[in-house]
């Protein structure tokens, strides 16, 4: 068998097999649901009903607007507790155990960036599923084709972002112990920076700003737009100023200094964010393996 | 005979620290090959760096006739090479096969070598009843065997081990010295190990000793105990007999502690005319050998031992 092929496999292997360890890699999400169950949907549909009457579509829209928030983070907790593996490795000496075979250490260090892709996209596609059913049993309808493939490469593009993002945060660390840190640092601060336990209008504009300049959280932007636009369409019917007001304060799209963010400029700046993560990690890589 | 490691004048610095300085060595094709040494001797590093896990600062190493040092000449000395580590380095959730299989597969075996390497390994250390147990629920033992077998699994040539039998129980620690000695005869793979266990180092064919950095001694376990140890006499007397005054008399080098008189012999042999002139004095007597522990307290005399 290909010897990367069968690293990933392997990391796969210890990372599906440590039931504790899945559970924590999607700890936050559940913890946003609960938050969601427990006030951030009611505060929601109170704050829209100031805005435009109460109509069926509007529950929908909330649930669809966390479930945005959801998939985002849900990149972001996955693809770092697989990083965690290599930190593993590296502490209990079964790295200086692959590096006594004849494989670069680069190749190694890579199949366990490939394994986390791999766990952030399957994880994220299980997350994405569960989200479907869940807007459905709620009263949402399925969705389409073509909203499912741009979902799909809204997921591709969130879990690219966060494991080179978390890769680079991972090579800033070389014990389990400071590795735990970060990961609850990670999980606590993620759910902040994309806007998901408060909604982006609620904290001071210089907040707004660090989100709106944090490259993950235009991941969540793409996911509201991407899964929010039909129902926002019908629960602002006839009230664009409205619309616009909310798709504002709840982080549907970003305004800078009045100049609205398009969903082409957030892929853009989420492609530029991948390229200078993955050339930082690289950079961070040959310092630490000089 | 063929040398399968040749090491000259290799050192390794840690910014000022010297780790190790300079040390010199040979191992023979099929020998078994022991480092002794106290902690922080520079075992550790010496076989760290002959493992391509660590880059030495100074000095050649030439292992199978390779030079250590380039890239492709790495690769070619780390197939050429099994380590077993002093920790675990197996993936407890796994089972031993899977665990096993999966390090294999990295040395790029085609399925059918690798298949033949597992019975292989499995001749050597008997991994049928645990092969499909979860890595994480053996005992010490068995998680040795596999340990050692992920160590053999590609047929190296030359095996390191770190501390092979630290912390294992006695049992254990013989089942993993007949395995080590069977692969040594039956396959002629070289040993180099590193142990604590001074009657483990005693059945090797070469020992080196280590001390700050430096090798400080090397022989067979036969000429070190030649050159650092003495076989003694231990006598206590009877009552009411003065011990100190009869061995002063009769010219011996000793020591007494709580009754019990520690005498210095040529040879156990020549024990037995000095028990012949005491024996209407004593009340019971011990002979004892020099032992490798003696030969390792000796180098080491001002260095605790851990």
């Amino acid at each position: 068998m290909n010897t990367m092929l069968n690293l990933v496999n392997r990391h796969n292997k210890v990372f599906r097999r440590d039931r504790m360890l899945v559970f924590f890699s999607i700890l936050s999400v559940i913890i946003v649901i609960m938050l969601y169950a427990i006030f951030i949907q009611k505060t929601q549909v109170d704050a829209i009903e100031q805005l435009v009457p109460a109509s069926d579509q509007l529950k929908t829209m909330v649930n669809e607007w966390m479930v945005a928030g959801l998939l985002s983070i849900i990149a972001v907790t996955t693809t770092l507790a697989a990083l965690g593996i290599y930190i593993k490795d590296l502490e209990t000496k079964v790295m200086a155990d692959f590096l006594t075979t004849p494989n670069a250490r680069a190749k190694i260090q890579l199949s366990y960036v490939i394994n986390s892709l791999l766990i952030g996209f399957v994880l994220s596609l299980i997350g994405l599923i569960a989200c479907q059913l869940f807007i459905v049993f709620m009263g949402g309808s399925w969705f389409s084709l073509e909203k499912i493939a741009q979902l799909i490469g809204i997921i591709a593009l969130a879990v690219t972002l966060s494991s080179v993002f978390n890769l680079f945060l991972t090579l800033l660390v070389s014990t389990q112990n400071a590795f735990s840190t970060l990961n609850t640092v990670v999980g606590t601060a993620i759910g902040f920076l994309c806007g998901v336990y408060v909604p982006l209008g609620a904290v001071p504009e210089f907040v707004q700003k660090i989100i709106m300049l944090f490259p993950i959280s235009h991941t969540t932007v793409l996911f509201r737009e991407a899964l929010m636009r039909d129902s926002l369409d019908k629960v602002f019917e006839g009230a664009p100023e409205a619309a616009n007001t909310y798709e504002i304060q709840f982080g549907v799209h970003y305004e800078w200094n009045d100049v609205i963010f398009s969903q082409l400029d957030s892929v853009i700046y989420i492609v530029a964010a991948i390229i200078v993560f993955t050339l930082i990690s690289l950079w961070l890589y040959g310092k630490k393996n000089k | 005979m063929e040398l399968v490691i040749d090491v000259k004048n290799l050192s390794k610095k840690y910014g000022s620290h010297e780790a190790v300085k300079g040390i010199s060595f040979e191992v023979k094709k099929g020998a078994l090959f022991a480092f002794l040494g106290t902690n922080g001797a520079g075992k550790s590093t010496s076989i760290e760096m002959l493992c391509t896990l660590l880059e030495k600062t100074s000095g050649d190493v030439k292992i199978n006739g390779v030079s250590l040092g380039s890239r492709t000449n790495n690769y070619l000395i780390r197939k050429a090479i099994g380590v077993v580590f002093q920790q675990s380095i197996l993936d407890t959730r796994l089972t031993v096969e899977e665990n096993i299989l999966h390090r294999g597969n990295i040395y790029k075996l085609t399925k059918k070598e690798l298949q033949e390497n597992w019975e292989f390994v499995n001749r050597y250390l008997h991994l049928k009843d645990i092969a499909k147990k979860k890595y994480g629920t053996l005992s010490g033992g068995q998680k040795r065997r596999a340990d050692i077998a992920r160590a053999i699994i590609h047929k190296p040539t030359i095996l390191f081990l770190d501390e092979p039998t630290t912390g294992l129980d006695p049992q254990t620690r013989v089942f993993v010295w007949d395995a080590i000695k069977k692969l040594q005869e039956e396959t002629n793979m070289t040993i180099f190990l590193t142990t604590h266990y001074m009657e483990e180092a005693a059945v090797a064919d070469e020992i080196v000793v280590m001390k700050e950095g430096k090798i400080v001694s090397k022989g067979t376990p036969h000429t070190l105990k030649e050159q650092y140890t003495y076989d003694e006499l231990f006598v206590f007397f009877n009552n009411g007999v003065d011990g100190t005054s009869l061995l002063t008399q009769h010219d011996l080098n000793f020591a007494e502690k709580n009754g019990e008189y520690r005498v210095r012999v040529q040879s156990t042999i020549h024990a037995l005319d000095i028990l012949k002139e005491l024996q209407n004095f004593i009340s019971s007597f011990e002979v004892k050998k020099g032992s490798m522990d003696d030969v390792f307290i000796r180098i080491n005399e001002e260095v605790p031992l851990t």
